[in-house]
């Protein structure tokens, strides 16, 4: 029993993060709203880093990597609002292929020339359909499709088309690799708005003092970094256990999703709060990562979705419940 | 990361489970730690682990433990509460008092004091809190005056758990009277049965004397009682509560236990109860997995050389409010049951909700925690 990140693991974290950070400020996101689509000039980054192969095995071109490390970079792009498909095509469509043996992507998936979208009968839309190679739909990788209609989202960096005539079909390993990089964005999105709030109650002044001197904008904050704290470790177990297969995983892949988006929401309306009336603008860059999170936490599984798998496993199941029950990886049959 | 026991560990999880099947039940049903008679029993449990060796697991063989690591603490833990043996009497002691001792004791101070601890033999009660010095405890004004190689102790104590029936308190006295605040503190202890000590139960909430104030005049205390130097009392004390809060008080097992008898309320009363509480029943589930998780990431830190700094306190506000927000579901569960109190036996909700709202309250209020979260965590101003 270690529940612990290897210095290994967090040097990749730290270097990802300081890389986003001068690669990805918010300018980029303002100039991908204004301009529409997507930036090769970011792809390309991403793709010396290595990330879209973080996944991939490396006799197939890739790191060879395990979904703790996709995760952890799954909180950074979170915190940076990396809209590239990333996260999709290399943290759930790439290890799909690599556990169902479709070996021909994996090349091009490690060397980023190729992205696949995700269709699922759980959203009704799939994401960056237009400048995918393929789309994974029911269990198999098509390369034809119908011609994509945009979709709005709230999310003016979000690039949505309509499901149309693709059928989704319901694959919990999809559905479960999914929900677990939208919890880690979801984390990583909480992490930065409660940061944003935090840097502006440092500098914005009013009765003569920084407004971060109020008692009631330090609880608010306090109450986000508690919510942050306690949606981290579920989040880590649940990529551990999906990452070995363990029957357990779906379960603790929703409580990380209701935990990652409970944190996000909360983070969210609380950074608009803190910033007054400049929080309502579209000016200020705290709007992107609001309008992730509320498409995140609807995304591949609602709150409602999720609070019924764990009421399935742990009211209406066989879960094994109390003090010694955590680190089970199986659940008895009934 | 590894998040599965290892074979030794699953041996050490079976001896214990096997020790306290042996032993555990006979100490079923206790009245409250919180009156003499209940009390008492609750220490012949101190006795009976202390019999078995397993007073503190974590402790070196030296001073009474088994020299574990904090992952079989855990482990011990999770199989007292699924055992449902109960609580720590010396818990002030062997959480507290314990590990501060271990940290800034001298060799000779641990073997006076640690040993006596694990083995069951003296029950300890934390002296800070003052009528005038609560959340501000730096306004602390029980002085504490040289005198040779003694101190002489003057002023009052106040909302000393179980000091009505513990043996000796640990606390923090004023040893400069010019000084001010953090300054010239001193953190001493000695026997509540020194001349001059008098000590005044006061009810509690639920109607038991849980806790009590001491008085203190002109009472004299050997130099060689006071842990660390002198006027180093208040970094001392920061260490104690850092303990208090961060991991050692309240194990995650408790909430483990109680989320389970929860659930179990639940689904015996789900036809009657509110909507939306079945929502709030499955919060309680998933944030005592949360804590249990984070506790396990603590322990793993530690071990590795880390220190806990202020997450601590998100600790203590987590453990608190859920305990708080576990019990208040089962409550409202009970209905009108729920003010009931049986002719023999306890109302375990009713007692239980009653303790959760002292939690936000002691060990440095949630509110105080807020704000240490707030200026160190988060860096706002003071
Ligand atoms: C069951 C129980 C057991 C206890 N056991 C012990 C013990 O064994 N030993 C011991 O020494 N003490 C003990 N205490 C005392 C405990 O540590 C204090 O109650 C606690 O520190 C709060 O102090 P207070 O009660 O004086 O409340 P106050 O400090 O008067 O606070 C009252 C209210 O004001 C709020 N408040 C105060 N200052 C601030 C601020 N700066 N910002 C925002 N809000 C503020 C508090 O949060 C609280 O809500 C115990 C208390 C309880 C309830």
């Amino acid at each position: 029993m270690e529940f612990r990140f290897s210095e290994d693991q967090l040097r990749l974290r730290d270097h990802v993060r300081d890389y986003l950070a001068k690669a990805h400020p918010p300018e980029r996101l303002r100039a991908l709203d204004a301009a529409g689509g997507r930036d090769n000039a970011i792809w390309s980054g991403l793709v010396e880093l290595g990330l879209p192969g973080l996944l991939v095995p490396e006799s197939n071109g890739g790191l060879g990597l395990t979904l703790l490390e996709a995760t952890l970079i799954g909180v950074e792009l979170g915190r940076a609002n990396v809209s590239e498909p990333l996260a999709d095509t290399a943290f759930v469509a790439a290890p799909w292929c690599v556990r169902k043996g479709e070996k021909s992507y994996l090349e091009g998936l490690a060397s980023g020339d190729v992205t696949l979208a995700l269709t699922h009968d759980i959203n009704p839309w799939v994401a960056d359909l237009d400048t995918a190679k393929g789309v994974i739909a029911h269990e198999e990788i098509l390369l034809t499709r119908p011609a994509p209609k945009q979709l709005n989202s709230v999310d003016p960096l979000r690039r949505l088309f309509a499901s149309g005539e693709l059928d989704g079909g319901d694959d919990p390993i999809l559905l479960d690799l999914a929900a677990l990089t939208s919890a880690a964005q979801l984390v990583g999105a909480a992490e930065r708005m409660l940061e944003m709030a935090a840097d502006y109650a440092k500098t914005r002044e009013q009765f003569g003092q920084p407004i971060g001197a109020f008692q009631a904008i330090k609880h608010h904050l306090a109450n986000v970094a508690l919510a942050i704290e306690f949606a981290r470790p579920p989040l880590w177990r649940a990529a551990y256990t999906l990452d070995r297969g363990q029957g357990l995983a779906p379960l603790h892949v929703s409580v990380a999703k209701v935990a990652a988006g409970d944190a996000a929401l909360l983070a969210a309306e609380t950074a608009i709060q803190v910033h007054g009336a400049m929080g309502y603008t579209y000016e200020v860059d705290l709007h992107y990562w609001m309008k992730r999170a509320w498409a995140l936490i609807g995304a591949w599984g609602d709150r409602t979705f999720h609070l019924k798998r764990v009421d399935d496993a742990v009211i209406g199941g066989t879960l094994p419940l109390g003090p010694d029950a955590t680190f089970i990886s199986e659940a008895p049959h009934a | 990361m590894h998040l599965a026991f290892t074979p030794e560990q699953q041996a050490f999880r079976t001896e214990v489970r096997a020790w306290m099947e042996a032993h555990a039940p006979k100490f079923r049903d206790l009245k409250t730690l919180e009156c003499k008679e209940g009390f008492d029993a609750h220490v012949a449990w101190e006795r009976e682990l202390a019999s078995g060796n397993w007073g503190m697991v974590t402790w070196p063989e030296e001073y009474g433990g088994r020299g574990l690591d904090l992952i079989r603490w855990l482990i011990f833990e999770e199989e007292c509460y699924r055992a449902g043996a109960p609580l720590r009497a010396n818990q002030n002691g062997i959480f507290l008092l314990g590990p501060t001792v271990m940290e800034y004791g001298t060799p000779e101070q641990r073997a006076r004091f640690l040993t006596p601890m694990a083995k069951g033999e003296i029950m300890w009660c934390q002296a800070w809190s003052e009528p005038g010095a609560g959340s501000d405890m730096a306004a602390i004004r029980t002085k504490a005056i040289r005198d040779g190689d003694h101190y002489l102790i003057t002023g009052q104590k106040t909302w000393s758990s179980r000091a009505a029936f513990a043996d000796w308190c640990f606390g923090l006295f004023r040893t400069d009277p010019e000084s001010k605040r953090h300054k010239g503190l001193s953190f001493i202890l000695l026997p509540l049965n020194t001349p001059g000590v008098s000590v005044r139960p006061i009810r509690q909430l639920h109607g038991d004397t849980g806790f009590a104030e001491i008085f203190f005049d002109d009472v004299r205390v050997p130099v060689e009682n006071r842990i660390a130097a002198e006027g180093e009392g208040w970094n001392v004390a920061m260490a104690t509560a850092g303990f208090e809060r961060g991991l050692m008080l309240r194990s995650p097992a408790r909430f483990q236990a109680a989320a389970k008898r929860l659930v179990e309320l639940y689904r015996a009363n789900a036809d009657r109860a509110a909507p939306g509480l079945r929502e709030t029943v499955l919060k309680c589930w998933m944030d005592a997995e949360a804590y249990a998780l984070n506790t396990y990431m603590v322990a793993a830190s530690i071990q590795a050389g880390g220190k806990i700094g202020a997450e601590a306190s998100l600790n203590k506000i987590f453990w608190s409010e859920l305990d708080r927000s576990l019990h208040r579901a089962a409550m409202s569960l009970l209905g009108s049951h729920a003010e009931l109190r049986p002719q023999t036996g306890a109302n375990e909700w009713l007692d239980g909700y009653i303790f959760s709202l002292s939690g936000p309250i002691y060990a440095g209020s949630n509110e105080i925690q807020r704000n240490i979260v707030a200026e160190r965590m988060l860096g706002l101003p003071r």
